[in-house]
């Protein structure tokens, strides 16, 4: 049986400052289409603050996890940064200066990415391998700043992103455990969507869709038959049906997405997923623990009861995670603070 | 007695009546045969998979990776070819 990995504790980090969607800068300079497709995704308002750049979102979610997790930066055994959109320079290193910020002198420290919004899946795999291969290990901070690498913030016709952190400690006991984790990739779609920025100035920076028909329809249909594929062989080697699952959390990309997430599958999308994706709009890898967080704050789940977290990238990356609320799984160890 | 050619040309209208049905009852105006929804940005992701369900269960036919050629499905016409040729292969290989 493979060693326990779970979630120690998990924060996120938003800040003040609120842009309503209908004053998102740029939105009057695009077509009617366009404008219309956006006031459609049921994002209301998101949370940005260009004071903050996606390392210090990321810092102060990681400053917020470790907290919460009760340990001290030099407790850390490992800490992975999933990295931004855009780096702040070249030839830099957004991870050790993370590792130098917190003081986590100890710290196996490196940075994992190229998935878009599924990345938080490669930083857990990591995560995971790191406890398995290394029995001195105990504590392993994950982490992400969540910024959109163009000003204006609309990605048309997928979602409207906002700036947030997350992060997440990752250790061998805590009040979620990560059952299973499966993903797969498509690399035909590697440059679906895409940001030219060389000899440009940032101003003129904009996240474009290669090809809208592809994306509308191939990357949709093969997104209905992956999913439907990781989520059967997902529940299947874990001797799960779907009526065992009490909640299923996606990243937020729409709500369009979540209702195609839903018929592609015959699921239910927990509605702390509506709710953040209204009030936050998408925040890369880190909407899955934003709507984890949400959902045991609310007292959605219960130790004992399983869910399934659910993220797709438009890179043509698929992930579904299975967790399970409790330190044992069957309710024993009930006290959880995520 | 029906020919088999007449039996085909009547295959061939029901497909393209009910299909021409289904577009129109979900895109808000009738179509013809070669104009193309994906092109005239009708279709969102949601309703590509919705179409794609509706002709796998309707015709009893998959699409797989392997047949998610947007010209297989961008017009009226030739999503009809495609079922029919699906429904043809799926007869030859029972």
């Amino acid at each position: 049986m493979p060693p326990v990995t779970a979630i120690k504790a998990a924060a996120c980090y938003q800040p003040d400052s609120v842009l309503p969607v209908a004053k998102l800068p740029g939105l009057a300079d695009l077509d009617e289409t366009e404008r219309e497709t956006c006031a459609a995704l049921g994002v209301e308002e998101v949370r940005a603050d260009d004071s903050l750049s996606a390392f210090d979102l990321a810092a102060r979610a990681a400053s917020r996890a470790l907290a919460e997790a009760h340990l001290a930066a030099d407790d850390l055994d490992a800490l992975i940064l999933i990295d931004a959109r855009a780096p702040e320079a070249l030839m830099t290193s957004a991870a050790t200066r993370l590792q130098a910020l917190l003081g986590a002198d100890r710290a196996l420290t490196f940075s994992v990415g190229g998935l878009g919004c599924v990345s938080l899946t490669p930083a857990l795999l990591a995560a995971r391998g790191l406890l398995a291969a290394d029995g001195d290990l105990e504590h392993v901070l994950v982490a992400h700043g969540s910024k959109p690498p163009a000003p204006l913030r609309y990605r048309h016709p997928v979602t409207v992103s906002g700036d947030g952190g997350a992060a997440a400690v990752i250790s061998r006991g805590g009040p979620v455990r990560v059952l299973d984790i499966v993903q797969e990739t498509n690399g035909d779609h590697w440059d679906l969507f895409r940001v030219d920025y060389r000899d440009r100035p940032t101003a003129q920076w904009r996240e474009e869709c290669r090809d809208i028909p592809s994306y509308s329809f191939r990357l949709a249909v093969e997104t209905r038959n992956r999913l439907r594929a990781l989520h059967r062989r997902l529940l299947d080697r874990n001797h799960l049906a779907p009526r065992d699952i009490s909640r299923y959390l996606s990243h937020n990309l729409s709500v369009g997405a979540f209702r195609f997430t839903e018929e592609a599958l015959g699921i239910e999308i927990g509605t702390s997923c509506f709710d953040n994706l209204r009030q936050y709009g998408h925040l890369g890898p880190n909407d899955v623990l934003l709507n984890l967080r949400t959902e045991l704050d609310r007292g959605g789940l219960e130790d004992g009861q399983y869910a399934v977290l659910l993220s797709a990238s438009p890179v043509a990356a698929w992930s579904l995670l299975l967790v399970q609320i409790g330190e044992t799984g069957d309710g024993a160890a009930a006290a959880h603070y995520l | 007695m029906e020919t088999p050619n007449q039996t085909d040309a009547a295959a061939v209208a029901d497909v393209t009546q009910e299909l021409s049905a289904y577009l129109t009852r979900n895109l808000g105006q009738e179509l013809g045969p070669d104009e193309d929804y994906f092109a005239l940005g009708l279709v969102n992701s949601l309703f590509a998979m919705e179409l794609v369900n509706f002709v796998e269960q309707r015709y009893g036919i998959e699409v797989g990776v392997d047949d998610l050629d947007l010209d297989h499905f961008r017009t009226l016409g030739r999503l009809r070819d495609f079922v029919l040729a699906k429904t043809a292969n799926r007869g030859a290989a029972a």
